[in-house]
């Protein structure tokens, strides 16, 4: 089953999930609410222990 | 040089070094006259591919009938071994003696002034479609196993008949668009050639057997092209029966081996069934599988359907977007004979303008090194998507070197550059940066600087404009022939110059004149995104838009829907932007861009 993440729209503010593989990136994708391809991937808030 | 395979291709337009491996017959094709002593004797059986799996074939086989050169070669998948020798039957009743059972792949360089791409195309798997029940019912066949059994070199040599009990079907049903136009199953676009494949095998079996019941299962019969129409119409004429409609379910009768083909006949509006001795789906085509190798070692690209991209569909259509390199046939989208003997001969003209040049024009518009100021980082050359940059070496001090009859032009190379040691021609960093100065020198709290790529944003903007749509005039666009030319230093330096909003647009992905050149756009408006975050700038403020030459309407669309974001932008926000992203002593672009005007 593809991956997915959430994504967040620049221009109208929508949040959604979309697919998302690393080995894949970068995709254009474009926010199903304005259309909009300024769709920024939201990214966890913690790191991992031990990361710099 | 055929059975043999493209492994590496270096070099650049007038000078490709191309390494190919050929691989081994255990044959000498020179020697062999064919004359099929060798495959009597074999023992060894194996479905024949050619055949679709209707007959078989030896271990020593000649692939096709029209195979060049016409000799034997061993398939040692099937061959009962050659190390050990196992069998060798073929060997002792060879009279030329042109078994060599040690033989090994070859592998050989040639030097290539252009190349052509003519890798062809797959044809689409009808499994996944259950309702049809292909693989479940024997009779249920594709157009590829229909071509081999009403061919006169076929399996049957030419005697139609049915899989299940071997007997003439006397009505047979076509199902059209198996595989295509559909965005659920299979795929979106039109195969182009499967209507008029299948008006031909209805002509043929017409003119075979005229007591055949035959009927074509479609959505609409595309028969354009010279011919075309008259042949849909001779069809018809001979009795063919064309139900417009797709047929949702098919049925075996287990006792006779029929089909019964249930259909909403979309004319009349009523559903029909049909029993059929035999049915054969109308398949699509698909790129190769194996075209990506060939695409990595050319650095082509694909369009959205999986097909390699030219470089213009109208005003280059043979050429890919890699200088010296052709497209030709079905690698470059569904064609049929007449299209891709046409699209050959273009390539193959295209190509003789290189061969017969002596010398070779370059792209006004290149990347250019300054050795003193490079690091030797090697980031040009990972992002180089022509592969135009020669390999840096850290160690030695070795700079790369553009190979300008390759470099595109793109800019790419420029903007990753963290030294400032790349400048691209007649879109140099301090031109650029006049022109964002040019913008933002008055009132800059009111405009939107937009940065378009040449070939798709920039033209999408003159399509709007030709268009008489209206935009709103705060927008200020800043033309680079691909988006990747757009520097982060760039959209820094239109903030700190007061941008309320700064807008980088560029092609859809699979529409990049440079091949991919805007995936590097993106990973930099990322990287932007999070560094304005950093310093505590909205994000938002920097868009990013991808705007094909057509997209008229989305170009106005997009400009509105900036303009509205700069309305939010306060002038405080614009202050504290100033402030944060102040520049760094060491840069001085404002100055450059003086100097340099």
């Amino acid at each position: 089953m593809a991956q997915e993440a959430d994504f967040k729209c620049l221009r109208c503010g929508n949040s959604f999930r979309a697919p998302y593989s690393p080995e894949t990136e970068p995709q254009e994708r474009a926010c199903p609410n304005c259309k909009s391809n300024s769709v920024r991937r939201v990214k966890e808030q913690k790191e991992a222990p031990g990361k710099k | 040089m055929t059975y043999s395979e493209v492994e590496n291709v270096t070099g650049y337009i007038g000078n490709f070094k191309v390494t190919i491996r050929k691989k081994a017959r255990y044959v000498d094709e020179k020697e062999c006259n064919a004359c099929g002593d060798c495959v009597k004797v074999c023992p060894s059986c194996t479905p024949d591919e050619y055949q679709m799996g209707f007959s078989t074939r030896k271990g020593i086989y000649i692939p096709f009938p029209q195979a060049v050169p016409s000799s034997y070669l061993i398939d040692m998948k099937t061959c009962l071994g050659n190390n050990p020798i196992a069998c060798a039957k073929c060997q002792e009743v060879c009279e030329k003696k042109c078994i060599d059972f040690d033989a090994k792949d070859e592998v050989v360089t040639v030097d290539v002034g252009a190349i052509i791409v003519a890798v062809g195309n797959d044809v689409y798997d009808p499994t996944e479609l259950d309702e049809y029940g292909y693989r479940s019912y024997e009779n249920v066949i594709t157009s590829m196993e229909f071509e081999r059994l009403i061919c006169a070199g076929g399996p049957t040599e030419g005697h139609f008949i049915r899989p299940s009990d071997r007997t003439r079907p006397k009505s047979i049903g076509f199902i059209q668009c198996v595989g295509s136009r559909s965005k659920k199953r299979g795929n979106p676009y039109c195969s182009n050639i499967c209507c008029m494949n299948t008006i031909k095998d209805t002509v043929l079996l017409k003119d075979h057997y005229p007591d055949t019941d035959v009927k074509v299962f479609y959505m609409d019969i595309r028969a354009f092209g010279k011919g075309f129409e008259d042949l849909y119409m001779k069809s018809k004429d001979e009795g063919v029966h064309y139900v417009r409609g797709l047929p949702g379910e098919v049925e075996e009768n287990p006792e006779t081996g029929n089909l019964i083909v249930t259909v909403e006949n979309t004319t009349t509006g009523k559903i029909e069934k049909h029993e059929l001795e035999l049915l054969v789906l109308s398949v699509g085509l698909l790129p190769r599988k194996d075209s990506d190798v060939v695409r990595q070692l050319l650095t082509l690209s694909r369009t959205s359907d999986g097909f390699l991209m030219e470089s213009h569909p109208k005003l280059k259509p043979v050429d890919a977007p890699t200088r010296g390199v052709f497209l030709a046939g079905c690698a470059e989208a569904p064609k049929d004979v007449k299209d891709s003997v046409t699209q050959a001969s273009a390539a193959a003209a295209r190509a003789n303008v290189i061969l017969a040049s002596d010398k070779l024009t370059v792209e006004a518009i290149t990347a250019h090194i300054d050795p003193d100021l490079c690091k030797y980082c090697g980031l040009c050359v990972k992002v180089c998507p022509y592969k135009a940059i020669t390999p840096t070496d850290r160690k030695k001090k070795i700079a790369p070197q553009v190979i300008e009859a390759a470099c595109a032009g793109c800019g790419t190379c420029g903007a990753e550059c963290p030294f400032d040691s790349i400048s691209m021609r007649h879109f140099t960093d301090a031109q650029i940066y006049a022109q964002i100065d040019a913008i933002l020198d008055t009132n800059s709290q009111d405009k939107v600087v937009v940065f378009a790529c040449n070939w798709c944003s920039y033209a999408g903007g003159d399509f709007a404009g030709i268009s008489r749509l209206q935009y709103p005039v705060s927008n200020r666009l800043i033309r680079t022939m691909c988006s990747g030319r757009v520097k982060d230093e760039f959209v820094l330096y239109a903030f700190r110059k007061g941008a309320p909003v700064v807008l980088v647009s560029g092609c859809h992905f699979a529409d990049c004149h440079y091949i991919d050149a805007n995936r590097q756009t993106q990973l930099r408006v990322e990287k932007l995104w999070d560094k304005l975050e950093k310093n505590g700038i909205r994000p938002e403020r920097l868009q990013l838009e991808w705007i094909s030459a057509a997209e008229g309407q989305k170009f106005a669309v997009v400009m509105k829907a900036v303009e509205e974001l700069r309305q939010k932008v306060t002038a405080e926000e614009i202050e504290h932007t100033k402030e944060v992203l102040a520049p760094k002593p060491k840069k001085k672009p404002v100055e450059e861009a003086a100097s340099s005007a």
